[in-house]
């Protein structure tokens, strides 16, 4: 009898899992469950389908036809209501059993509601899923004004999606700058003005007190502690993920801030194992716990985890996760953990190009590029190679900047 | 037909018509050293060796869309 293989999502990390266990594993039975009413699509594109840039038809990655093709059991709009981790078995909401041998856990996380009055009201978005983007697109498409709550990667996609669909846009703030933790008010500014020429006008020390409705319940108005009303026919809400442990907290199954894996993807029980957003896992790079919702992370711990559930500890998950924003004609990236650390330097390198590292102990944790992509791999680089660059560190903000820089500069000293 | 083994040469053409049965791959699905190809491509009218994970015929998302062009 073949090996049973259950993965509860059908994101990146669930997919590449299910792709490498076939192709490790020809003769294993796999099943993706999905509460989803389809099958993989590109969760990065969504937001380009959201602007109007984009039809629906590139977006979808794996065709239903895909699982058939690959003697993968898919079961889409499948809610798993409990898993069993001493009898190996998950149950489903309509009184399914699947059992298995080993079952990896990448059901990611659900978008934060404020905790607001009236959050609830129609044309509040959210942005998650394919599905999400489908009525946002809808709603924004009928709307002339709007209020984006969010100074982060992820609401910045709502302002982009305001700009690209002609939709004027109270984008407001809680501090004074977008991605404040991220970015000094230098680097944010440049973010800022690329808002303001697409007609969303950034609005700092907000954010959202309660939303006005009219009388059929649609949001009208979102009201700031300070008292000023912004009126609005569509608002999207950005500010963060409540990740989905609800299933495993009857269980064994450590959880902090996510589902904890260690470089493996295991979790604390044996053969349960868990990969992308919802993991908080063992950053061999970084020699911490941390966590990442990059799309090559997904991968890659997908990938990771599939392969440790054929052979515990054949594979390890080392990675420098970067994510872009391309919704400007300029680029943005940030990779690492440029949130954390316990210095940083900063340079604004030529007219619109800006970068911002952060280190920790003297290495390079990661950072923000604005305009000028070029360093990423060097950066990248140190991170991985763990170098401590802490006498050298003007050298980091140097146009054209690669490591040979910093080994010449060690040389001559 | 993969670029790498065809071993043309590729460019980056900016187009506003994304077909619907077009591959479109967004920057961060990319390699890093697909990555800087097409940083150094887009938008300028130079060639590149081919990338791996890149096909003719294909878009790339980047700061606009891009079509892939290997002759």
């Amino acid at each position: 009898m073949s090996d049973s293989y259950v993965i509860i999502g059908d994101g990146i990390a669930g997919a590449s899992a299910a792709e490498t266990l076939r192709q490790e594993a020809p003769d294993a039975e796999i099943t993706v469950l999905t509460d989803e009413g389809e099958s993989l699509y590109n969760r990065i594109l969504i937001k380009e389908y959201a602007k109007g840039k984009l039809p629906e038809a590139p977006i979808s990655i794996h065709q239903e036809s895909w699982y058939d093709d690959h003697d993968v059991d898919l079961r889409l709009n499948t809610v798993v209501v409990d898993i069993d981790v001493a009898n190996d078995a998950v149950h489903t909401h309509e009184g399914e059993t699947f059992e298995y041998d080993s079952l990896l856990l990448a059901v990611g996380g659900t978008p934060q509601q404020l905790p607001v009055d009236n959050s609830d009201a129609d044309g509040i978005h959210h942005f998650w899923t394919f599905q999400d983007a489908r009525n946002i697109k809808e709603s924004v498409e009928d709307a002339e004004r709007a209020v984006i709550v969010g100074a982060g990667l992820l609401g910045i996609d709502f302002a982009a999606i305001c700009g690209a669909q002609d939709v004027e846009a109270k984008y407001l703030m809680r501090g004074d700058a977008w991605w404040r933790y991220a970015l000094s008010e230098e680097g944010a500014e440049i973010m800022h003005e690329a808002m303001r020429e697409r007609g969303v006008d950034p609005v700092f020390d907000s954010g959202v007190d309660h939303f006005e409705v009219d009388d059929d319940g649609h949001v009208e108005a979102a009201v700031d502690p300070n008292g000023e009303r912004y009126e609005c026919d569509f608002a999207g809400v950005a500010i963060g993920l409540n990740f989905n442990t609800e299933l495993v907290e009857d269980t064994s199954i450590e959880t902090e801030n996510g589902i904890v894996v260690d470089e493996f993807m295991r979790t604390t029980v044996d053969n349960v194992y868990a990969a992308g957003d919802i993991t908080t896992f063992n950053d061999l790079v970084l020699g911490e716990q941390a966590k990442n919702g990059s799309w090559g992370s997904a991968k890659e711990q997908g990938t990771i985890a599939a392969r440790n559930m054929l052979e515990y500890g054949s594979d390890e998950f080392e990675w420098v996760s970067s994510y872009s924003i391309t919704h400007f004609d300029f680029p943005f990236l940030s990779f690492g953990h440029p949130t954390i650390g316990d210095e940083s330097v900063e340079a604004t390198t030529a007219e619109g190009e800006w970068r911002r590292v952060a280190l920790k102990d003297g290495k390079v944790v990661g950072g923000v590029l604005i305009g000028d992509l070029s360093p990423q791999s060097a950066f990248k680089q140190l991170m991985r190679e763990g170098r401590d660059v802490s006498d050298q560190t003007d050298l980091l903000m140097e146009p054209g900047f690669s490591v040979d820089d910093l080994a010449a500069a060690t040389e001559q000293q | 037909m993969s670029l790498r083994e065809s071993n043309r040469r590729m460019r980056l053409r900016r187009t506003g018509i994304i077909p619907a049965d077009a591959r479109v791959r967004h920057y961060d699905e990319l390699g890093e050293e697909t990555q800087v190809t097409v940083r150094e491509l887009a938008g300028r009218p130079r060639t590149a060796p081919e990338a791996d994970d890149l096909d003719d015929g294909d878009v790339v998302k980047f700061t606009d869309y891009y079509e892939v062009r290997a002759r």
